[in-house]
């Protein structure tokens, strides 16, 4: 994992606004895939008839095309950066059986090289958190090759809205964790710092593109990176630790039930969210004697993702839904791996169609664990033993 | 193609119902519910039923830290949380959904209902998903509400903004309700293309290219269901989507999965959508699923002459049984 290559910043260099095409260009010759947040590609002209030029997200994540740089100033992509390590749906192996004998197919061959340029640094700090659990009781190979192949450089966040909460998690909007490199907005370009050997390779292999850092840019880029310090610190504080042992020990709390009960259980926040990793193993036939091993995203605020054959649902109606994703993210995986699932990033809250708020969520769990009477009413039910 | 699926883009875009013809209230239809309220505001009406022990819960609008939002209002003191205005976009019949087990926990609703909300509390009347004496309707003048519900302010409707399908609206009072307050509302801003001419302008477009159009589209799909959980009308115990003895349905997002999914759907709402325009808002993905509604719509319209209403008494298409159907294999 690139964390184990990490070193320490180095003192940054200057990519002038007008190198950037060509950086991407020189990239993309030497065999990269480049991947940048870009607008959605021109509408075709029957979707123009149709009136549909607002469907479709207008800032996402994607391969780049030759002579696309990506929008280094733009906003919060519709959805985080997992697809490129998790895809929407990927096969893993396709079978055909002779008689008794099962010939299997593999998926397709290694993931070329790729660079990603501007990536949010809530969704790069993702994939750190993310590698836990795809590393913990069995190591996800083809998650793994793609963390490996990647090279990741953030672009320090300016803090998109009041939904962004990323200082409350740990993080900040100019954190480099699960990032190679990190870009900052200044008059006239960006100052790049990279914070591993993968990230310093790319920078050293393309030279050229860069300048030394003028001091002035310097202290302009650290100015900005406080300031948005500041502005994202304001929009939630909370005791995460308080929160993962409350949440642990009301399970039951009637607090949770109320939280949740606008959720209709649609799965966007989950489809939207940078760490959430849940997926489903189908095998699709092809005919007779033949097909495909998929995997495919999955999330906990379906019915379907706890149904037992029996018929009986553990998690039958939406609040049990709802709760199961606090729980996973601010306690089950802080419990095992020592930090929550959640970066801040707002998606969630964003995409909510019903106004679900994990802003409004985590401020009332702090709360409540912060009140001294709570913890005496968990202890007389029993809750916090 | 040319098929003349509805009358021009000019004509009305519903053949039942034009502005200024609304039916009489049934007001003796279901007087087990009590009497229309003319005179009543929402708070008024809101406290009235939570006082008398009514309903358990008022769902309604709110405030939000995000513009507004669904609000379940279960005491009395808190009834003035409630606000109806432009950016009150949901569809709360939703959440009247019989399989909604952390709602019915509430107790007996009241539901706070536009005029499109209303037809889907009448779907579910319709096909027996609800009693009628299990909810009361609080009905609201409505004239038209914006595609967006997360600002921070009421926002006057502009043809820019004004929800494309609250164009020539045929139920901006809804009858079927127990109480209807608000005052009575100006017909919104024509939207620069509406649904029809958008609907109107892919019909006349070659098929291989209408097939192309919808293909770009479905790609998109990520799968999350997000359109079938806000439908007020998707009521299946088990969806088809969620069967895999035998898998109807790929599930894999690639173009497969994604073409059965999003036709299955439109095609078991044909006569049943009341274009409330969930599944569109809710779609992560900017799915244009407004437009197959609408088609659906209107061949439903052009070939059973029925178009979705807020009188569960007249009976649809869907779940209606004749003895002199015009087909053999029915009858």
């Amino acid at each position: 994992m690139s964390a184990a290559r990490q070193t320490a910043a180095a003192a940054p260099v200057f990519l002038a606004e007008g190198e950037l095409e060509a950086l991407v260009a020189e990239l993309a010759a030497a065999g990269a895939e480049v991947i940048g947040a870009t607008g959605a590609a021109p509408a075709s002209p029957a979707a123009a008839a149709a009136g549909n030029e607002r469907g479709g997200p207008s800032l996402d994540y994607r391969v780049l095309p030759p002579g696309v740089a990506p929008r280094l100033l733009a906003g919060m992509p519709r959805l985080s950066l997992k697809g490129f390590f998790l895809p929407q749906a990927e096969a893993l192996f396709g079978w055909r059986q002779h008689g008794a004998d099962v010939e299997i197919e593999r998926g397709a061959a290694a993931t070329r090289p790729r660079v990603a340029l501007g990536v949010k640094p809530c969704d790069a700090a993702a994939l750190e958190i993310v590698d836990q659990v795809m590393n913990w009781d069995y190591a996800d190979e083809p998650w793994n090759e793609r963390r490996a192949a990647t090279t990741v450089f953030t672009l320090a966040c300016a803090v998109e809205d009041s939904s962004c909460f990323c200082a409350a998690v740990g993080l900040a909007p100019d954190a480099t964790r699960g990032a190679d490199g990190l870009l900052t907005r200044v008059t006239g370009g960006w100052l790049v710092e990279t914070t591993t050997e993968k990230g310093a390779a790319v920078v050293a292999a393309h030279a050229e593109r860069f300048a030394a850092a003028p001091p002035a840019l310097v202290d302009e880029g650290a100015e900005s990176r406080r300031a948005a310090r500041e502005r994202v610190a304001a929009n939630l504080e909370i005791d995460a630790g308080s929160v993962r042992d409350w949440i642990a020990a009301h399970f039951d709390d009637p607090l949770l039930a109320a939280l949740g009960v606008r959720c209709h259980g649609c799965g966007a926040c989950a489809s939207v969210c940078p760490t959430c990793h849940c997926f489903d193993i189908v095998d699709e036939t092809e005919g007779v004697g033949r097909g495909t091993r998929r995997r495919q995203w999955d999330t906990c605020q379906t019915g379907k993702f706890t149904l037992h054959a029996s018929g009986h649902n553990p998690r039958d109606d939406q609040h049990a839904r709802f709760r199961q994703r606090v729980n996973h993210k601010f306690s089950i995986y802080p419990l095992r791996f020592g930090e929550v699932l959640c970066t801040g990033c707002g998606r969630c809250s964003r995409e909510c169609h019903a106004g679900q708020d994990l802003v409004e969520i985590l401020a009332a769990i702090d709360v409540a664990a912060r009140r001294p009477e709570t913890a005496a009413v968990g202890a007389a039910d029993g809750g916090e033993a | 193609m040319t098929e003349p699926h509805d009358a021009a883009v000019d004509a009305p875009e519903v053949a039942t119902g034009a502005p200024g013809t609304a039916r009489p209230a049934a007001p003796d239809r279901y007087p087990e519910t009590g009497a229309r309220d003319e005179t009543g505001d929402l708070h008024g009406v809101a406290r009235e039923v939570l006082t008398k022990g009514d309903v358990g819960v008022v769902i309604g609008w709110e405030e939000g830290r995000r513009g507004v939002r669904p609000a379940f209002v279960t005491a009395a003191d808190d009834v003035e949380r409630l606000v109806f205005d432009t950016r009150c976009v949901h569809n709360l019949v939703t959440y009247l959904n019989p399989r909604r087990a952390q709602i019915a926990a509430l107790g007996r609703a009241a539901v706070v209902v536009k005029g499109c909300d209303a037809k889907a509390a009448a779907g579910l009347l319709r096909e027996a998903q609800l009693r009628r004496d299990q909810v009361v309707l609080i009905g609201v003048r409505c004239g038209g509400v914006l595609e967006v519900a997360d600002l921070d302010e009421p926002a006057a409707l502009t043809p820019e903004t004004v929800s494309p399908r609250c164009f020539r609206c045929d139920n901006r009072e809804p009858h079927l309700v127990d109480y209807l307050v608000g005052e009575p509302q100006e017909e919104p801003p024509r939207p620069p293309q509406t649904v029809d001419e958008r609907v109107a302008a892919l019909d006349e477009l070659p098929a291989a290219e209408r097939w192309e159009f919808w293909t770009e589209q479905f790609s998109r799909c990520v799968r999350c269901y997000a359109c079938r959980q806000v439908c007020p009308l998707c009521v299946c115990e088990r969806c088809v989507a969620d069967k895999s003895v035998p898998q109807w349905i790929d599930s894999a997002s690639h173009p497969r999965g994604n073409l059965s999914w999003n036709l299955t759907r439109a095609l078991h709402l044909a006569g049943r959508c009341v274009e409330c325009g969930e599944c569109e808002r809710a779609c992560p993905s900017g799915l244009p699923l407004t437009l197959l509604n609408r088609k659906l719509a209107q061949t439903v319209r052009h070939r059973f002459g029925y178009v979705a209403g807020d009188d569960p008494e007249v009976p649809a298409p869907v779940g209606d049984y004749r003895l002199d159907d015009t087909e053999e294999f029915i009858r």
